[in-house]
């Protein structure tokens, strides 16, 4: 494991194998129609990569963050049913960073201004109702964030004790619903610096890394499908109009993850947030472009259950709407860009979050 | 593909800084009318200044006159000279293709008579590609060159050329043998030529907002010393698409709207802007970025002693594209009756933006080629 912004190579080589190994097409299709994956997660767990860029003294796999947006790129691209995101960068970057104890098992996350929460002798009481948490009905606890008299906190919640409604993503990945009723949790102030913003960041540069695996599948799946395809004597993908095709998802896979890895590095280094905006930003309408362009260049094919493209296209279009759509982005980087004036917005784009005038808003 | 992601270094950030200390001196916001990326005039004057910094010819060795640096220390110059605006036309061509050509490719004799001038800032160059049959299909070009004592007889037409008319070299792709069979790659050469020379003859081809860039370029039995035929006879396609690789992946392919852009933000420094057109702001500054990000890796890989032909094409197609488009989405935008002669820099500036902005997927090979070039890459197939 490496610190700093360079991936350890033994990384890459490693989740790529495990999760080639774990992921063919039928469990992803399983894991999707039972809502659940044990196997390929006890797997995944047993590499220690659920833990990475969480400390070692606190039970973390160590490495960096880059290690596991790594790990998260890899995951994107074999469509790997496994709440990766939640238990390592978000969740249980929570826990870690207020010192709370990291579980073995699945941790999930939530962020919530509605919870009402009454401090107990131990932590917190707290009730209310979370939309759409990632992973929950397999999730052992699920790291909240909320705000008691203004201060951050963190609170490590048991899922047992809460109730759940079902709710899926466009890709059949699990979203549901959960409610508390004066359940009991741990909880501790958040680390300096860690609040529903930050939360929001971090989660949107977790789905850059995810989507621009899966856009670089995508893009690779439909070279292949075109050179092999055969109609009027001749492979598709020596038609022009399907080259187009083939060029604008590889232009998209080159962009979304030069885009997700850049602004990881920028992330290590210090406040990323014109970085990670801008990632998810192209992360989303590379989404979009590349799924069109590789739906269209696989024919009726690429629309049954049964050929893999799905996987990734219904993924890319869940992820792209998860920490943020296009709209969030473009107004929150439209602000930052005007409050650096004309003179300042060129050293915007070449000098990224290190150079901008920040406005507290903006301070991410 | 090979994309890596790279940062500035401490002693590249020094240069960005200078370079930026040297625009806000030389052409301070307001003094100046900015071009629209590498379609700037051409200001001898301009390119001297540059010249004296070291920023003509920065890559080449410095017995030729160059500074011995990279392509990336050329990015760093050049992207903010293009996001000025600044008047780089004089020096363009030979700084971004030409200098090299000569350096590579060339003789010692072409080296020492061409390398030191273009580093002074002192020499334009045109390029000689197009003809009226030979556009996107470069190899079927016709204008030829025959042997003639210590020379050759140069007959045939260029179209498209910029600059011929105040430029002072020429530097031609044309035939030196005749087409073979199965072969047509073969015998072509290019050579350079004196736009002085007897018999050539340059007439203006309008653009159509009425400005004077292209011209025709006749050749009626004009002489070439030999010395002037880059390196050997013959070698004239693959000289070419080495070249192609090189000057493809770079900020003129992403840049050309920046100061339009950057003038509207001023113009409006007062009043604001309307909501839909700070959020467009945001999705170009981030956009920017991304290409930035990419056209940057690609100056890395060539640093590396790489020619990345799939790489170049494929920043190239998304960066005129992206030009296009963000003209486009700011048109939808803003409902104004736009005017050329307009009392806002911006609005000219704008007008110029949509009047020409056309032909950037045009210019330096058109998408469909470069698409045709990627995909072969993408595939594993041969160029």
């Amino acid at each position: 494991m490496t610190a700093g912004s360079q991936v350890d190579p033994l990384i890459t080589e490693t989740a790529d194998r495990v999760f080639r190994e774990l992921c063919p097409h039928e469990a992803i299709q399983a894991a999707e129609d039972t809502g659940a994956a044990e196997e390929i997660w006890a797997a995944f767990a047993a590499t220690g990569f659920p833990w990475i860029s969480l400390p070692t003294e606190q039970g973390g796999s160590g490495g960096s963050l880059a290690d596991a947006l790594e790990v998260l790129r890899l995951a994107g691209y074999h469509a790997a049913p496994v709440a990766a995101a939640e238990t390592g960068m978000l969740g249980g970057w929570l826990l870690a960073g207020a010192n709370l104890e990291l579980p073995d098992g699945i941790v999930t996350v939530a962020s919530s201004s509605s919870i009402e929460a009454t401090a107990t002798s131990n932590g917190l009481a707290l009730t209310g109702s979370l939309p759409r948490v990632a992973w929950a009905n397999v999730a052992d606890r699920l790291a909240l964030l909320v705000e008691v008299d203004g201060q951050p906190m963190v609170a490590s919640v048991p899922l047992e004790a809460c109730t759940s409604t079902p709710m899926t993503n466009l890709a059949g990945e699990r979203r549901d619903t959960v409610r508390l009723e004066g359940v009991e949790a741990q909880a501790a102030p958040a680390a300096a610096g860690v609040d529903a913003v930050a939360l929001r960041f971090r989660g949107a540069l977790s789905r850059a890394a995810l989507m621009a695996g899966a856009i670089e599948k995508i893009s690779q799946l439909t070279v292949s499908y075109t050179t092999e395809r055969v109609q009027f004597g001749r492979p598709v993908a020596r038609f022009q109009a399907v080259q187009q095709h083939l060029v604008w998802a590889a232009q998209d896979a080159a962009l979304v993850r030069m885009a997700a890895e850049s602004a990881g590095r920028a992330a290590s280094r210090g406040p990323a947030g014109f970085e990670i905006a801008s990632a998810k930003l192209i992360a989303n309408q590379g989404a979009a472009r590349a799924t069109k362009a590789c739906h269209q260049a696989h024919g009726a094919m690429g629309m049954t259950q049964e050929y893999p493209l799905h996987h990734y296209t219904r993924r890319l279009w869940s992820w792209r709407k998860e920490y943020g759509g296009e709209r969030e982005w473009s107004r929150w980087l439209g602000e930052l860009a005007v409050a650096q004036g004309a003179d300042g917005l060129y050293p915007l784009i070449t000098g990224g979050s290190e150079a901008a005038n920040q406005t507290e808003e903006h301070v991410r | 593909m090979r994309f890596t992601p790279t940062e500035l270094t401490g002693p590249e950030l020094e240069l960005q800084q200078e370079v930026r200390d040297f625009l806000a001196a030389e052409l301070p916001p307001g003094s100046h009318l900015p071009g629209l990326g590498m379609s700037a005039r051409a200001d001898r004057e301009f390119s001297k200044k540059m010249a004296d910094r070291g920023w003509v010819g920065m890559a080449l060795p410095k017995e030729w006159g160059g500074s011995d640096l990279t392509a990336v220390h050329r990015f760093i110059v050049v992207e903010e000279m293009l996001r000025w605006g600044a008047p780089v036309g004089h020096h363009w061509v030979a700084d971004r293709q030409t200098g090299n050509v000569i350096h590579k490719f060339g003789t010692d004799e072409q080296r020492e008579r061409f390398l030191p001038a273009i580093c002074r800032g002192e020499l334009g160059f045109s390029i000689g590609m197009s003809e009226p049959d030979s556009g996107s299909d470069l190899a079927s070009v016709s204008t030829r060159a025959e042997r003639s004592g210590d020379g050759w007889i140069v007959n045939g037409t260029k179209v498209w050329t910029s600059g011929a008319h105040q430029n002072d070299w020429f530097i031609c792709l044309l035939r030196t043998t005749p087409v073979e069979e199965g072969n047509k790659h073969a015998g072509l050469s290019q050579i350079l030529i004196d736009l002085a020379s007897p018999g050539l003859e340059i007439s203006p081809i309008p653009f159509l907002d009425g400005t004077h860039h292209f011209n025709e370029v006749t050749f009626n039995d004009v002489y070439v010393p030999d010395e002037n035929v880059v390196g050997e006879a013959g070698m004239g396609w693959n000289q070419n698409t080495t070249e192609m690789a090189y000057e493809r992946g770079g900020p003129d392919r992403w840049l050309s709207p920046f100061s339009t852009i950057e003038q509207l933000l001023r113009e409006s420094a007062g009043t604001g802007l309307e909501a839909p057109v700070q959020d467009l702001f945001g999705e170009l500054v981030a956009r920017w970025w991304g290409i930035r990000n990419l056209s940057l890796s690609v100056a890395r890989l060539i640093d590396r002693g790489e020619a990345p032909s799939v790489e170049s094409a494929l920043v190239k197609e998304m960066g005129g594209r992206f030009e296009q488009e963000l003209v486009e989405r700011l048109v939808q935008l803003i409902d104004d009756e736009y005017s050329p002669d307009s009392e806002s820099l911006f609005e000219r500036l704008f007008a110029q933006c949509i009047l020409t902005f056309p032909g950037n997927t045009i210019r330096g090979g058109t998408i469909e080629i470069l698409r045709s070039v990627a995909s072969k890459g993408l595939q594993g197939l041969p160029a």
